[in-house]
């Protein structure tokens, strides 16, 4: 592993050399305090102060909606017309994990090219982050990262220490080396190492996730499970936010005056009602508690035995993003035998009072 | 017109009481109208067209709530002429908002509107959903309901398929639109409580939703009905802005809500 250093002021000439004909995305303030990843040419418009977008950065590879298909009567052909040479800029340690866990995903069994197409055409060009209240990724041992980036741009203030973390990294830098600074000095590793420690000092939140997949297991009918689905919207929220959410639904659209079918792939979330619907009506899962339990599984619990880790990597985004503050954080606390201050555990003590 | 028009599906559209707004989405379709024209017989629509034949049919698409007696008999001509109808648009589906007041509501608003009046030729009604006097075979929402819901409904139905209806309430657009939420800032948006298809069009422009697709399937009104409470708004409050658009099908669950919040 081979570590530079970049002044501030050499960013955006860097960025510049890279980018040629890729498509750069990178975090943008939206209204009020929320980011999100959108694609810029002004790199003006970059803002790194942030703690976790609206949306994961995986919407950039399987964006909600795309075609997958063209299908007539004889034949079919691929469309892979979404698929083009990315840059991702400022994603931090859970994201980068999480894609990683999505590459072990996509690739076991049975590959989804889609996925894979859109990965082997992206550089990703992590950067450093400061947790706040909601960040769970110490728990889930996600916030730091040793794979899964080209780049990773720690900041130091002036400077950035950047990790270069596969050959592509490398070679992205030797397009500008007069941009960087080969020797660290004993400062540098000083205050790299100084940061470190506060960081991992900032977190607040604690999880046990280790003992997640037993208390699963044994609160699996727990009354827990009645007072969140009595709370829960149904509105697929937590599911859409999650970086490692995955499934989809595939949708037929002929068009109009011609004889073929656009083959749409669309996002899906398995908290929604429709998504466990059956031809013929029936619904499996028809009860909002049992599909957060399918939720909660997925996170909580399935992933460790088939992968060796959780599916959560603790990016708070469902923390932040459910109305009824149904969440990873006061579900794993609540399982964990504490008593949660939240809108699902209010409600059902109003409706049973 | 072709000459095998036979061959074509015949359809006719027809409005009861209503905006007219899902008629005019139609003849908005501007670069698709030659074709939907080429696509299908159409046999009846008095918004684009003056030759109307009111013959047999394969599909009627039934826009506006049964306000009229003249409208209920006109309604159960249309069933008994059609083999597939269509409720199309929210009045016809839920009834829409003339439909949100209880029977005895719309009797003072009536005598407060039209007086003594005696009316020579038709009656009014309370307001209701066309399901209310005649079997409906397919329910497209909206208000009025978007180009894409028609457009992919008219093709599948020349294909013989039936429509795919959006089965998901408005924030799994407006999370894809990555809005930044309204319910959570505390504005009454009733968004996880309405069918989508608009496109989150109201939150994108972070106004909260009304609700103007009628309720999603499977919504959540207890929840929310306490959410927003505590929220600090008040029953009255959060009861009109729930019932505005939901005509009829919400009674229901007020008259349930009413007993229990007692
Ligand atoms: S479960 Fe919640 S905290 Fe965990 S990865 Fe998904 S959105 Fe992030
Ligand atoms: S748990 Fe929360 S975010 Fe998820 S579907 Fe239910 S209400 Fe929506
Ligand atoms: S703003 Fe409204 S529609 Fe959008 S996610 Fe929030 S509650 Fe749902
Ligand atoms: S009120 Fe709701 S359903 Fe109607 S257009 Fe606005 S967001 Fe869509």
């Amino acid at each position: 592993m081979k570590i530079v250093k970049l002044k501030k002021d050499n960013l955006f000439p860097f960025l510049e050399a890279i980018k040629g004909d890729a498509e750069l995305w990178a975090p943008v303030k939206k209204d009020d305090a929320k980011h999100t990843f959108q694609p810029v040419d002004d790199f003006s418009q970059i803002d790194l102060d942030y703690t976790r977008t609206i949306l994961p950065p995986r919407k950039i590879l399987l964006p909600a909606k795309f075609n997958m298909y063209q299908a007539s009567k004889s034949e079919f052909t691929s469309d892979f017309s979404h698929i083009s040479k990315k840059i991702i800029f400022g994603i931090h340690p859970c994201d980068i994990h999480a894609f990683l866990t999505m590459d072990k995903f996509y690739s076991y069994e049975i590959e989804d090219p889609y996925w894979l197409e859109a990965r082997k055409n992206l550089v990703l060009l992590g950067h450093s982050c400061w947790p706040d209240e909601n960040c769970m990724c110490k728990s889930t041992n996600t916030h730091v990262v040793e794979e899964g980036y080209d780049l990773f741009f720690t900041d130091l203030e002036d400077t950035y220490v950047v990790w270069i973390g596969s050959s592509r990294g490398d070679d992205l830098i030797r397009e500008k080396p007069e941009l960087f600074e080969e020797d660290l000095t004993d400062t540098d590793i000083q205050k790299f190492i100084q940061r470190r420690e506060n960081r991992d000092k900032a977190f607040t939140t604690e999880i046990n996730f280790a003992a997640m997949p037993d208390l699963m297991e044994l609160k699996y009918n727990d009354a827990l499970w009645e007072k969140l689905g009595d709370a829960c919207l149904a509105c697929g929220s937590c599911t859409n936010v999650c970086p490692t959410c995955n499934c989809y639904n595939v949708e037929d659209r002929p068009v109009l005056g011609k004889d073929f079918s656009n083959i749409q792939r669309c996002w899906d979330a398995c908290t929604l009602e429709n998504y466990s619907g059956v031809a013929g009506g029936e619904n499996f899962r028809e009860k909002r508690a049992d599909r957060l339990k399918l939720w909660y599984t997925h996170k909580l619990q399935s992933y460790i035995s088939k992968y060796g880790k959780p599916a959560c990597v603790g990016c708070g985004r469902c923390v932040a993003t459910c109305p009824v503050d149904i969440n990873v954080k006061t579900v794993a606390q609540s399982l964990d035998g504490n008593e949660v201050d939240s809108f699902w555990d209010r409600l059902s003590k109003e409706v049973t009072k | 017109m072709s000459k095998n028009n036979d061959k074509k599906l015949k359809i006719g559209i027809y409005e009861l009481t209503g905006c007219a707004g899902d008629g005019l989405l139609i003849l908005d379709c501007e670069m698709e109208l030659v074709d939907i024209f080429q696509a299908a017989d159409i046999q009846s629509f008095l918004m684009a067209k003056s030759d109307n034949i009111d013959g047999e049919l394969d599909i009627a698409l039934v826009e506006g709530s049964v306000s009229t007696e003249r409208e209920i008999e006109e309604l159960k001509d249309i069933r008994k002429r059609a083999q597939v109808v269509v409720a199309f648009g929210l009045c016809a589906t839920h009834g829409g908002i003339q439909a949100r007041f209880s029977e005895e509501e719309w009797q003072k608003n009536l005598k407060e509107v039209y007086g003594d009046i005696e009316m020579s030729h038709t009656k009014a009604v309370h307001s209701k959903p066309i399901d209310e006097y005649i079997d409906v075979d397919l329910y497209l929402p909206g208000c009025p309901v978007s180009k894409d819901q028609f457009l992919n409904f008219l093709v599948r139905a020349l294909g013989g398929s039936p429509p795919e209806v959006y089965p998901n309430p408005v924030c799994v657009t407006c999370k894809y639109n990555e809005n930044d939420c309204l319910l959570l800032k505390g504005i009454p948006c009733l968004g996880p409580l309405t069918a989508d298809g608009c496109g989150a069009i109201c939150p994108n422009h972070n106004v909260p939703c009304y609700g103007c697709w009628g309720p999603a399937e499977g919504a959540n009104f207890t929840s929310e009905f306490y959410l927003l409470q505590e929220k600090g708004f008040d029953m009255e409050a959060i009861k009109k802005r729930m019932a505005n658009y939901s005509g009829t099908k919400l009674q229901e669950f007020f008259e349930k809500f009413k007993k229990e919040s007692q």
